[in-house]
Formats: C-alpha cells, structure tokens, sequence
C-alpha cells in the first residue's frame, strides 16, 4: 500500500462503479427481503393486492408442522436430506482429497475423473440418475446385487421399510432376499455425493498449501499415517471443512432442480422428494398462496442462518486458524 | 521396503476402484445413449453397446426443437456473460482499487448478499419483473446479471488487489482518471480473472433450470436445460432417447471443462464456488 492518498473525488468514483450492483442490491435484495416479510403477514394471489391477515400464515406453518403436511413434510424431508449429505459429502471429500494428494502416478488424470462429474448439468445428471436408479435394470441395483444387497426402489419409495417378517428373519439371523433400506431422499444423497468433486478440489487446493515441514516434525516423532491426518492434515483443512460445511447447508437447502426434475415436479413418491424449496415454488407458483410461501421463505432463512451461527459458535472448539501468516 | 510396496499397491486398488465409480455413470450415460431400446431392455449393464446405434441421436434432437433450445440458450449465455463481467468487474473495481471511505463496509455487504437463500427474495423479484413487463422475456433471465453477482465481484475483487500500486500509479502520472484506469490498465491485467468469470457464467446459464421455469411460458423460448425437462416429462420411457439428450446437452460443458481445466480448478479453489 502507498502511503499517499488521492482526493476526494475518488468517492464519487467509488459510488459510480459500484452503482449497477447497488441498484442490483436494492431492487432484488432489499426489497424483496422486505416484501417478502411484509407478504408474509397476508394473502396475496399476485391478482388482487395483498390483503392483511395477520400471523393465519404462520399459523398454517405451525399446523403443518404439527400433522407433518405441507410445510411440515417438507421440513423434515429437508432436515434428512442435509443432515445426511452435507457431512457424508465433508467427509468423503476429505477423504477423496486425501487419497488424491498421495504421489501416485496418474494422478491428474485420478484427479480429472473424480471431479469430472461435477460439471455435468444438473438437468443432464437427473436424467441419467433416473435410469442408474431404476430398479429393476439400473446400474446401481446390479452393483449392489454384487455385495449381497436385494434391489431397492430408490426413486419409488418414499421411506425405507422394513417389514416385520424382515425384521424376524434379521433376528433369527436367516439370509433377506428383500428389504427395503433406500428411498427417494437416499437417492437423491447418494446423487450429490456424485458431485462431491467441488469440494475434492478446494480440499486438495489446501492439502497443497500444509507446509511440508509439520509431516516432517510429525514422521521425526515416528507419527503413523493415520496419525498425520488426524494430528496434521484435519486440524490444518479445518477451516475450510468449516467453510465447506457452511457453504454445503446453505446449499443442500436449496437443492431444487434435481427434486424438479427426478419427481417431474411433484414432490412424489408420497412428497418425499418435496423439500422446502419445492414446496415454496409449488405453493407460490401453482397454488399462487405467495403469502403462506413467503411466510415459509422467512422461517427458512431465520432457520438457516441460526443454524449457520451455531456453526459459527461450535467453530471456536474446532477450528484451528493458522497463526502465521 | 516390501511393506512400503505392497501399501502402495494398495493405495492404487483404492484409487482405481474410486475413479471407477466416478465415471461409470457418465459411462453408462455414453453406452446407453448408444443403444436400441431394445439391446437396452435385453442387456441394461454392459457397457459396450453391440452394433452403434447412433441414430439415437438425429431422433432425439427431431424430437425437440432442438435449434430453437439452442439459440435461446446461447442467447442467454451470451446476454448473461457480458452483464456479470461487466456489471462485476466495475464494481470489484470500485471496491478493490478506488480509495473510498465506503468500500469496506460496502464489501461486507457484498458478501452479506451471498448467505441471502434464493427463496426470500423469489416471489417479490417474481412480481418485480412481471412488473417491468419482462415476464416471458429471456431479458427475465439477462436483465439481473447487469447488476453484479457476489461470488463474482468477490473473485475479481481478490485479483485486482493483487494489480501493483505503481503500475496504477504510472497511469495516474499520464492523467488517467478512475474510469481511464479502469479501462486501460485494470481491465487488460485482469484478462485471466474476467475469462474465469465469463467462463462460471456460461456454465452457469447453460445449466439454469430455475429462471426459465419461473420466467418463460412459450415453448418457442426456452432454453436446453428446460426444454430437456419437457422432453423427459413426453419421452419417459424411451431411456436411449433420454440418454442421447442428456449427452448431447452434457458435452458441451465437458469440452469446455477440457479445454480450461486450469480457470476451472483455480476459479473454484479460490472462491469455494462451483459454477
């Protein structure tokens, strides 16, 4: 930095460069966000202007989330979804980056293949899961057969179920020909595992950038490999498994084109595959109730960010942020 | 020494068995795309079609209209990467490397924007441009990228820091104002950085899914990504067809992945984004 200043015009400057994103701020952050808040507290079809009801809209959502329709069911299809794919993609990305940083020869080309799936488009890679999911001649049933596993429905079945002759066979410790342990949101987890490559690549970005010297210090010591990456490399990726972890809530909660495109934009089976954002596009878009979506939209963004700030909080137990610069 | 061997030995069964995984479903995508529906039905696993049954392909892309998807969709890449450059390198520009009292604070906002889910601000933009008569208008989609796009101005924000003061400094000495600065030294150091953004925004449009669905009603204007959609919801059935579809609409983005692998990389281990 220079240490001589320039003169005041330059804060003219700085509005002036920055006003197509200011103007962008106003128009669809802020007022929106504002709107949105408002709408939530009346009944607005987009026809007729909104008509103020008070907090009925709220009230539906807690019914909802009572009896588990609507809202409700879309809320807990949303919690399994994220409680299951965020961590499992931190995990095997950690995992996969790991593996990719050994000196093994063909690495690039490893490295390609693994994040190769990520550039599929969403739609293209929906269209292809339908079929890898098929149950009777889908690619991921015969791979499972492999180990033993009976045929899932996958796509076709709401929630895992097993029966209660499954569960006696299990007891009496007799071989199951059938049982049903994956459904539509398993499918759609093991979906976004596929596309885990993103978070491979800025895990591998920082493997690269641990200064060589601590696995030395840590091999001086006589450190296992499984020690090194539990006493090095973890604690050295942890703020970017942190900023991972965010980033991955944030978007596994907006997971929309997939469910849109895997249930032809219903929900189904039985509005399974109806997480938050499908039910708030649904409830706006096809039964024009943009009050009860925004009302919906706002719990899902205070949901979001307490659940962002909890993660902010436990960070100061696990993150370890790098004193040197 | 032995031990050392046979654990890499190991480490390779690993790796191989991984990438396998990793591309089998883009290898059944291929192969089945290949096939008759027929050979489909009969042989649903093997992954080397017997006999090339290319003509899937002229038969899917008959059955939609497959130029008309096209145009829109470059359309709409073309339309969404001038916006985003433009609109975000001005501002990362004023954010980065015009002296301002305002721009820190303007920044935190920036990124602030970025934790902001898509859904509390769908409806109202909804109505805002159905307001501006842009409903069913590619400009639905165009329009808002004219004005910034966080991720975008963080990433070129980060790269113009790193433009050395006294080569702006030498442009102030020649008389350069601001704007001069922007256009005649920032703008052609930054090439790799605007290339990167133009790149994810490409990406990024090609595979849009959510704004055609929201903002178009007519056929005659969708774009690929939507129009697959539509396809899939008519041709449920024929999987090769599907398969065809879904390969022709994937190879563009595999090409260009091939061809800029380096933006690529650097681009999403810089920003933690995809595009």
């Amino acid at each position: 930095m220079s240490g001589k200043r320039l003169p005041p015009t330059e804060t003219a400057a700085g509005w002036l460069f920055c006003l197509p994103w200011i103007i962008g701020f106003l128009a669809l952050f802020v007022w929106p966000f504002f709107a949105s808040a408002w709408w939530s507290f009346c009944q607005y079809d987009m026809v007729n202007p909104p008509r103020w009801v008070g907090g009925s809209n709220y009230g539906r959502l807690a019914s909802d989330l009572v009896t588990q329709q609507g809202f409700g069911q879309a809320l807990t299809n949303t919690l399994y979804y994220s409680l299951l794919s965020v961590p499992l993609s931190v995990i095997l990305g950690v995992l996969l980056a790991v593996l990719l940083s050994a000196p093994l020869r063909g690495q690039a080309i490893y490295r390609t293949l693994v994040f190769l799936p990520s550039v599929i488009p969403v739609v293209a890679a929906s269209i292809l899961w339908l079929w890898l999911l098929n149950p009777e001649s889908g690619m991921v049933n015969y791979l499972l057969s492999w180990v033993g596993v009976p045929p899932q429905n996958w796509l076709n079945q709401a929630r895992p179920a097993i029966s209660m002759e499954t569960m006696e066979m299990i007891r009496q410790g007799g071989m199951v020909s059938s049982f049903k342990l994956f459904g539509s949101k398993d499918a759609l987890v093991l979906m976004s595992l596929w596309g885990v490559g993103n978070f491979v690549v800025i895990y591998l970005a920082a493997i690269s950038d641990i200064p060589r010297s601590l696995y030395e210090a840590a091999e001086m010591d006589g450190a296992s490999p499984g020690r090194k990456l539990l006493h090095v490399t973890l604690p050295m990726l942890s703020p970017i498994i942190f900023f991972n972890l965010v980033m991955g809530l944030i978007r596994s909660v907006q997971t929309f084109t997939s469910i849109y495109i895997l249930s032809e934009g219903t929900g189904a089976p039985a509005g399974s595959l109806k997480l938050i954002s499908l039910e708030l596009f649904l409830s706006a878009f096809s039964d024009l109730e943009m009050g009860y979506a925004s009302a919906m939209a706002l719990l899902l963004f205070i949901g979001l960010a307490l659940a962002t700030l909890l993660l902010f909080r436990t960070s100061r137990y696990w993150v370890h942020y790098r004193m040197v610069a | 020494m032995k031990r050392q061997r046979a654990k890499k030995s190991l480490m390779y069964l690993l790796v191989w068995f991984t990438v396998a995984l990793f591309s089998l479903p883009l290898l059944v995508m291929v192969s089945g795309s290949l096939k008759t529906s027929g050979q489909l039905t009969r042989d649903p696993y093997g992954l080397w079609p017997d006999g090339w049954n290319w003509g899937n392909y002229p038969e899917a892309l008959a059955s939609l209209p497959f130029l008309v998807y096209l145009s829109n969709t470059l359309l709409l890449c073309a339309g969404c990467v001038i916006g985003t450059t433009l609109s975000c390198a001005l501002a990362a520009y004023g954010l980065s490397r015009v002296n301002w009292s305002g721009r820190r604070w303007m920044f935190g906002l920036v990124i602030a924007t970025m934790l902001l889910p898509w859904h509390i601000t769908m409806i109202p933009r909804f109505v805002l441009i159905s307001e501006l008569g842009l409903y069913n208008s590619l400009w639905a989609i165009v329009l808002p990228t004219f004005l910034g796009d966080a991720f975008f101005i963080f990433l070129l924000r980060q790269f113009f820091m790193t433009i050395p003061e006294s080569l702006l400094d030498a442009g102030r000495m020649d008389g350069l104002s601001p704007w001069g600065l922007f256009w005649k030294v920032v703008i052609p150091l930054s090439k790799p950085a605007l290339a990167t953004v133009a790149l994810f925004q490409f990406v990024t449009t090609w595979n849009d899914f959510g704004g055609p669905l929201l903002y178009l009603s007519d056929p005659q204007k969708f774009p690929l990504a939507y129009g697959l959609e539509r396809f899939v919801s008519a041709y449920g059935d024929q999987t090769n067809l599907l398969l065809a579809a879904a390969t022709l609409f994937t190879l563009p983005m595999i090409l260009i992945f091939f061809l800029a692998q380096k933006t690529f990389i650097q681009g999403i281990s810089t920003t933690g984004i995809k595009g």
